[in-house]
């Protein structure tokens, strides 16, 4: 029976951990806070699936070749194929677990259409589908708590992986409450700690998806993957505190994207694309709304009352609270924002990383998606990925013995201590909002070299400088020490986007703006002693 | 505005009042509020003494993940939802969820929520397709934040003893209504840990951010536990 360690209780954490009490052995399941606070609770629209009760002419083929096309042709056939192949066991299997799915008048699961699919083949709980799936999820995971195979360990923070030799056996956390560092060891380490959200400040994205542990592992070894391709969301809104997703799902029951010009709506993505033009993939859509000479507008209005209160409530209720705006009436002032991470830590088709005995699950692991993701395939990818690291696990052959640590741990408690006793006032919070502003102004939606390189300039300065500077030690002590690894992360994201010199999918560079066959694969970059490596791979050798 | 805080250092020390003075707008939240508080340079009360930042929790920021749920102006909500032009006076103050144990500032431990389900096993068991008239109940039942709010405001709920709150009603009315092998166990619990416990005072219906009908839920569980 394996140890499994698992980082990170999101639908893709809880996932993996219900698998590997499947398959009989142990879960540790680490996170600092309940499944509830994850950021999977916001994942709204669907989840991607053909099941034999699809659209005329749709076929698993069909979701293999509109992935890997929309995806730009960058996501791995053998890995794509893999996992639509899946999804409808995954909708089989969640639906077992008692995910409320909302139903078509047969009673069989609904599907509605989601943007650069040409069926309808998303599946979907209203406008909550991650929220309805984390909760059955918590549910069937308490079981195997009950059981005793999966163990929850909670208020626990990632600092670092126990690594010896290119060998993972274990990760090291900083408990919040105790101020101190507790390890954790485990014959194999499954990281499932979400998206880089925090990097660029306000994005739809939860507060708690920072890129620490990418960015921490990035500097311990672990190799990163498309880093250069984050997804914008067209249809968000903006609200003093943050940017909040209106639905693709909303566009999927058939709304319509305009702005005004002389008093007249103009439907630009009609104009353009003909019909299904509102429904294009997401970097179209999310380019043609920054090209826009005005504010862009989404109507819903004339779905009405009744279609908008039982499919889209959430739009509803989010824009009625937060614009004051009802939905029914009146249009959503919209535009883009940072939405989704297809880049993260490099895997293979068995979710292992280039370190031994350590995987990547759900969004923090870059694989699937290519160069632009698929509307409804995060979902998919996240669950699917969950198991198929657990499978993996239990099929690799165990470890020899734990090297001991304690040598690296006592240096590491030492850094901890040196941040409790700061009695500095200059708060961390500072330098994290000048890592987002350098982001969202140096690497937005159209992208530049000469700004790039701005970007890098500026990251670099910061990183001289972060290791010198004493921070609030009342603030949280992760916010500390987690800054240089975030900022090691953006200088990453800079230089692979930099180094890219070419138009592909989310990664739009006005000074470069053909597609190359030359860069038709992913990049990888890797981090040795302050220099950062970048090569270009196909995902299925990875 | 003036901002008046409970504040705690750890678990252990003992609470104290504390006032800033910030400006505001009416379209901020308190989460937006209290942001904008740790974010200035450095923070000092009403008073002019330097203070301590504020701890308090966040996830989502749009009502969606429970973090922040505290005690504004005296009544239980989420800072997230609660926005600046619905407080009446212009005096503002936050305490931390009462029935909690307090880990620092705003921030309270709430993991007795999930160990109550773990000592009832509240889990589904054999999946059995509810009847299609009961799926819009399901699934609002299935949107519960786990953010404490029921417990906060329940006359019923004393943390550590054998009522469990109207989280649990309605985890178990989830559960029950897709349940084909676990009925009777599922069942036996809502009876122990709060059918014989609820006054019925449905202050919990008010005060749930997402809007969920406990009423709703007992009323089917009632129903199941008479067939």
């Amino acid at each position: 029976m394996k140890r499994v360690l698992i980082i990170g209780s999101g639908i893709s954490g809880l996932t993996c951990a219900i698998e590997t009490a499947k398959n009989g052995d142990n879960a540790i399941l680490v996170s600092p806070y309940p499944s509830e606070r994850s950021q999977s609770v916001l994942a709204a629209g669907g989840i991607n699936a053909v099941l034999p009760n699809c659209d005329a002419e749709d076929s698993v083929a069909l979701h293999i070749k509109e992935t890997i096309n929309i995806g730009c042709k960058i996501a791995g056939n053998k890995t794509v194929t893999a996992l639509c192949k899946d999804a409808p066991k995954i909708i089989k299997w969640l639906e077992s677990i008692g995910v409320v799915f909302t139903r078509d008048s047969n009673g069989n699961v609904a599907r509605r259409a989601f943007g650069g699919l040409s069926r309808k083949r998303t599946i979907y709980a209203g406008a909550s589908t991650g929220k309805q799936i984390v909760t059955a999820l918590v549910q069937e995971a308490r079981k195997w708590e009950c059981k005793g195979n999966i163990y929850r360990m909670l208020g626990l923070v990632f600092y670092s992986a126990l690594i010896c030799d290119g060998v993972c056996y274990g990760a090291l956390f900083h408990s919040e409450k105790s101020k101190k560092l507790v390890p954790v060891y485990a014959d194999a380490v499954v990281f499932a700690t979400g998206g880089q959200n925090r990097i660029f400040g306000k994005t739809t994205g939860s507060v708690l998806c920072d890129g620490y542990a990418a960015g921490k592992l990035f500097t311990q070894g672990a190799k990163l993957k498309n880093l250069e391709f984050i997804q914008y969301h067209p249809t968000t809104i903006e609200t003093p505190h943050k940017r909040m997703l209106i639905t693709e799902g909303a566009r999927g029951d058939g709304g319509r994207l305009y702005y005004m010009d002389k008093g007249q709506r103009v439907y630009f993505m009609e104009e353009k694309y003909g019909k299904t033009g509102n429904l294009m993939s997401r970097d179209i859509v999310s380019k043609c709304v920054y090209d826009a000479p005005s504010q862009v507008f989404l109507d819903i209005s004339f779905l009405g009352k009744k279609k908008i209160k039982e499919n889209l409530s959430e739009v509803y209720d989010l824009c009625n609270e937060y614009l004051g705006l009802d939905v029914t009436k009146e249009s959503i002032p919209i535009s883009p924002s940072v939405h989704f991470f297809m880049g993260g830590l490099a895997v293979d088709i068995r979710h292992r990383t280039n370190i031994k005995n350590m995987y990547a699950v759900g969004e923090c692991a870059s694989i699937y998606h290519g160069a632009n993701r698929l509307g409804g395939n995060s979902l998919l990818a996240a669950i699917n990925s969950g198991k198929v690291a657990a499978m993996s696990i239990s099929e690799e052959v165990r470890s020899e013995n734990t090297p001991d640590f304690s040598g690296y741990i006592k240096d590491q408690c030492d850094i901890i201590k040196r941040y409790l006793e700061s009695k500095s006032t200059f708060s961390a919070v500072y330098i994290q909002n000048s890592i987002s502003q350098i982001m969202n102004k140096n690497l937005g939606i159209l992208r530049t070299g000469e700004n790039l390189i701005k970007g890098i300039e500026s990251i670099d300065y910061y990183l001289s400088e972060c290791n010198k500077i004493k921070f609030d030690s009342e603030n949280s002590t992760y916010q500390g020490y987690s800054l240089s690894a975030m900022l090691t992360l953006a200088r990453a994201i800079l230089s692979c986007a930099e180094n890219r010199k070419e138009t592909r999918g989310a990664h739009i560079r006005s000074d470069y703006p053909q597609t190359l066959d030359i860069y038709e694969k992913c990049s990888i970059i890797s981090y040795n002693s302050g220099k950062y490596d970048i090569t270009y791979e196909s995902e299925d050798e990875i | 505005m003036i901002i008046t805080i409970k504040r705690q250092r750890d678990a252990t020390s003992t609470p104290y009042w504390q006032s800033f003075r910030c400006d505001t707008n009416p379209n901020m939240t308190v989460s937006a509020l209290l942001d904008k508080l740790n974010y200035t340079d450095d923070l000092y009360d009403i008073n002019g003494n330097a203070a301590p930042r504020i701890h308090w929790e966040c996830s989502c920021l749009q009502k969606m993940c429970g973090a922040c749920a505290m005690v504004i102006n005296g009544i239980p909500g989420l800072a997230c939802a609660t926005f600046l032009r619905n407080i009446k006076e212009d005096k503002l103050t936050l305490e931390p969820l009462s029935k909690f144990p307090v880990v620092a500032d705003l921030i309270v431990d709430r993991s007795i929520i999930e160990n109550n389900l773990h000592k009832a096993q509240a889990y589904l068991g054999k999946y059995r397709k509810p009847r299609m008239k009961d799926f819009p109940q399901l699934y609002s039942v299935a949107k519960c934040l786990k953010c404490g709010l029921c417990l906060e405001v329940c006359p019923n709920y004393i943390k550590g003893e054998n009522f469990f709150g109207a989280f649990f009603a309605n985890d178990m009315y989830l559960l029950s209504q897709q349940s084909a092998d676990r009925n009777d166990k599922l069942k036996k619990e809502y009876a122990k840990h709060f059918a014989s416990g609820c006054s019925k005072s449905l202050s919990c219906v008010n005060v749930c951010p997402m809007g969920i009908d406990t009423l709703a839920s007992m009323a089917k569980m009632n129903r199941l536990g008479k067939r």
